[in-house]
């Protein structure tokens, strides 16, 4: 690579989800744009997060209905599973989208370099490592998309095969019969619920007095009955003090809590910025002391034109499409646009576990610590014919809204939903909630029938003072 | 100011405010006004100061948020380029060791304007450009209780308009007057008329003259022979400055009891800004182009009022401008004077018209095009005569260009 700096309008370090977004959406406009990868174009999310895991998932889903089949008059036998091959298969959904994601950058003419961009003084970025280290970039804008990687336990030395992280456990080509899963947060569960639904004998430890912690209370009850109902064992406020190698995995110790021996154990207690080495001397950028690089609503850091987007940015949620869309903002912003910024507080989230979780907006809890007076109401799955037919009525559509004087339901502040396909259905939620629809303004459309999102229908019915089925 | 974001350490940046280069002709400039007094929250790219230089009136936006802990210089105080005027904060007002001066930072490239022209748009999110994204709802709500969205202070992330800014807003009745901030174009475009208005008494006079050249012009196509697009503007423009030759008190400034008179011919071309102001770019030293030339720095100075590219200098010492036809069915528009000059030309639309020529001794109509040119003057050194004289010269050289040999 010649040593001579070329000059872009953009350059963006990092190509996951917020840098790509970034890097398309720039290119779209007319700007020329570089783009700095240290491993694969796609990132976090498309080679060792979302998509993988989404894939594992997936494999106990069909696992299920093979073993539901017998309810619709089918005969099989007890199915086996050769997980290298699911495995196989995942290899090759993510090649696919690295490809076409590939080639959406080359067609769009944005340069990409093989290497670890740093940030340097002037809005210069330096490679290193890799197939065009040495290469020197300066932009007029910079925007740092470095992500984040799993965070470790003191103790728990990662090797791969005993200690895991996601970025180990998503290459397996085949399944412990025993795990500990230490983080009941997203992704943990999910981990816990594929391992469990797939054979394995889980036991999920929290430190925190519930999983999925940041969900709604009811939605994760849902999901921590399921999970129990499936023989997973869930430690909740839990101490982890270490752990005792043997031949055939590891035992487990928690503080006044017996010994758990599993095969493996998987840690997934969050995500750090990946902020080491991104910046060189005097770039002006400022971190918080976690490492998280600090950014106002509009992306901007504290350096003139260096933004930054995605899981590196402190203070925001650490999702593939809140990357999408900050990336945006910030490229709207570079090019003097009228841009809204990211209302964090309604951002939509899905965890794909089973059973999903989806949700948007405020928790009860939470709207009723910000002072609000609140209406709050529920619909199970289990009233849902669509649910009946596919046999999966696991669930429940929470909404919460804030009260009126008169004591009626006003503005929609939270959609809570757990239950089959809610991540699918997050949807109607997600725009009710963002465009501050009241109950009965939401509920004056209507929903498919027969469809699992007449629970939702049904539910802002409920809340809108007289339900069909729910009081 | 817009409304507190939610990080709490967002506003932390130390940064020292120094005068930015203005212009390849302005080593310094006074500072006229601070937008902020110390102590004031502002956020990256807020007005800061207006600076004075020469003719040029500038905005400067600050090159980072936080609180004004220091200001530098004072108002009325001459300051030279890369000088520091300011220094900003913290928002705890804990002033910890400077990051990075930001001194030679690219910081927002600030908006050029000359008295003459109102400003560039900043390639910066102004607190003005309050996102007018409204949800349906909230759009429902407005026009329900007849209220103009504009008219509405959001509170949402960017200024925007929640449920509750609407249901508000609509509590206190419809929108009757719509106040609306003026914008620092509008805003210099009018302190720049006012002060016209003022200095110079205004007299206007309109002559139609012959314009068959645009038919010959349209015969041989509208573009130089090396493909550059000749305009109305180019066309008249180029017999305006050859008839200044004639006429140059029309190209002077007066000061005090003397009117002077300037050798050189830097023609200013009025240009619009949307939603509202202008811009006077300028093409220096004009005497003496070919039209092939005038062609070329036309446009050139569009090409880069579009991309915004245009700097300070292209904006100052024009000695007299032309306003193009506003539409393509204007007759004429009457210009008020872009101070210090005595003169601005406004040139209405070419139409077809029927004209009447003699042949073989008989008077026929035929199809022709015609022109109304229009000359603002300044009526303390100049009077109805010699503009309507000026105008007839402008038309009998326009007619006498020969468009083939000299595109």
């Amino acid at each position: 690579m010649a040593s001579e700096s070329k000059q872009f309008d953009v350059v963006v370090i990092g190509g996951g989800p917020g840098g790509y977004a970034a890097a398309l959406y720039a290119a779209a406009a007319g700007l020329s744009v570089a783009l700095v990868e240290r491993d694969k174009v796609g990132g976090t999310c498309l080679h060792r997060g979302c998509i993988p895991a989404k894939e594992f998932l997936e494999t106990a889903h069909v696992l299920r209905t093979i073993e539901h089949a017998g309810a619709f008059g089918f005969t099989t036998s007890a199915p086996t599973v050769d997980f290298s091959v699911s495995q196989n298969r995942k290899n090759e959904v993510v090649d696919q989208l690295h490809k076409g994601l590939s080639g959406l950058l080359k067609g769009r003419k944005i340069e990409v370099l093989e290497g670890t961009g740093r940030l340097d003084a002037n809005n210069t970025v330096s490679v290193f490592d890799g197939a065009d280290a040495g290469a020197t970039l300066v932009g007029r804008n910079v925007i740092l998309a470095a992500g984040s990687v799993p965070r470790t336990l003191p103790g728990f030395e990662v090797d791969g095969s005993v200690i895991l992280t996601s970025d180990e456990f998503l290459a397996l080509s085949a399944l412990p019969a025993s795990a500990a899963v230490i983080g009941g947060g997203a992704i943990g569960c999910e981990f816990a619920s594929m391992l469990s639904d797939m054979g394995s004998k889980v036991t999920i430890v929290e430190g925190l007095p519930s999983i999925l912690a940041g969900c709604d209370t009811e939605v994760a009850s849902v999901v921590q009955r399921s999970f129990k109902k499936r023989g997973i064992d869930i430690v909740t406020n839990a101490k982890v003090t270490g752990h005792t190698p043997s031949k055939s995995g590891t035992t487990l110790h928690l503080d006044g809590v017996d010994d758990v021996e599993v095969e493996m154990v998987i840690v997934s207690v969050g995500r750090r910025p990946r902020t080491e080495g991104l910046l060189g001397e005097a770039t002006g950028v400022e971190l918080d002391e976690r490492g998280f690089v600090v950014a106002d609503e509009y992306m901007r850091t504290a350096a003139p034109n260096v933004f930054a987007v995605g899981d590196v940015v402190a203070g925001t949620p650490q999702l593939a499409h809140v990357g999408f869309a900050e990336a945006i903002v910030a490229i709207k912003t570079i090019l003097g646009e009228v841009t809204v910024p990211v209302n964090y507080d309604r951002v939509p989230w899905a965890i794909y576990t089973n059973p999903e979780v989806a949700f948007c907006g405020l928790t009860e809890a939470a709207a009723k610590e910000r002072g609000y007076n609140v209406v709050v109401k529920k619909d199970p799955f289990a009233g849902n014919g669509r649910a009946r037919i596919i046999g999966d009525t696991e669930g429940v559509v929470k909404i919460i809204a804030e009260k009126n004087a008169d004591g009626t339901a006003g503005q929609l502040l939270g959609v809570h939903m757990a239950g089959p396909w809610v991540t699918e259905q997050l949807g109607a939620g997600y725009f009710a909630v963002n465009w501050e629809a009241t109950a009965s303004e939401a509920a004056a459309l209507i929903q498919p029938h027969p469809s699992l999102s007449e629970t939702f229908g049904e539910t802002l019915l409920a809340l809108a003072g007289r339900g069909l089925h729910v009081g | 100011m817009r409304h507190c974001s939610r990080w709490p350490d967002e506003d932390s940046t130390l940064a020292d405010v120094t005068l930015p280069s203005l212009g390849e002709s302005v080593t310094e400039g006074i500072i006229t006004r601070w937008m902020k007094s110390v102590g004031d929250i502002i956020e990256r790219d807020e007005p800061l100061f207006e600076i004075s230089t020469d003719k040029v009136d500038s905005e400067l936006p600050s090159p980072a948020a936080g609180v004004l802990l220091k200001i530098l210089a004072n108002e009325g105080d001459t300051v030279g380029v890369g000088a520091v005027v300011a220094v900003i904060g913290e928002l705890d007002g804990a002033s910890t060791e400077s990051p990075a001066p930001v001194a030679d930072a690219p910081v927002a490239a600030p908006s050029p304007s000359a008295s003459s022209a109102p400003s560039l748009p900043s390639n910066a999110v102004t607190s003005s450009e309050k996102g007018l994204v409204v949800s349906p709802i909230v759009r429902r709500i407005l026009d329900g209780g007849g209220v103009d969205a504009r008219a509405v202070q959001g509170t949402g992330p960017g200024g925007s308009i929640t449920r509750r800014d609407a249901e508000s807003a609509v509590a206190n009745g419809p929108t009757d007057d719509l106040p609306i901030a003026l914008t620092p174009g509008m805003r210099r475009m009018a302190q720049h008329m006012v002060d016209s208005v003022r200095t110079s008494p205004h007299g206007f006079v309109a002559v139609e003259v012959d314009a068959s050249v645009f038919i010959k012009l349209d015969a041989v196509g509208r573009t130089t022979s090396d493909g550059t697009p000749i305009n109305d503007e180019a066309l008249v423009g180029l017999a305006a400055v050859r008839a200044l030759a004639e006429f140059d008190f029309f190209n002077a400034t007066v000061a005090g009891d003397d009117l002077i008179i300037h050798r050189t011919i830097n023609l200013g071309f009025v240009r619009s800004l949307q939603p509202a102001g202008m811009l006077v770019p300028v093409v220096h030293a004009a005497g003496g182009l070919t039209l092939r030339a005038l062609a070329h720095r036309l446009n050139d100075l569009s090409d880069r009022v579009e991309s915004r590219q245009l700097t300070t200098d292209d904006l100052l010492g024009g000695t007299f401008s032309l306003l193009a036809a506003p539409t393509p069915s204007t007759l004429v528009a009457m210009p008020l004077l872009i101070q210090p000059n005595v003169a601005a030309l406004s040139v209405g639309a070419v139409r077809h018209a029927p004209v009447v020529v003699v042949r073989d001794g008989v008077e026929v109509v035929e199809p022709g095009r015609r022109l109304v040119l229009g000359l603002s003057f300044d009526h303390r050194v100049a009077d109805p005569v010699s503009a309507a004289k000026y105008l007839e010269r402008v038309g009998e050289l326009l007619a006498a260009i020969d468009v083939n040999a000299e595109r």
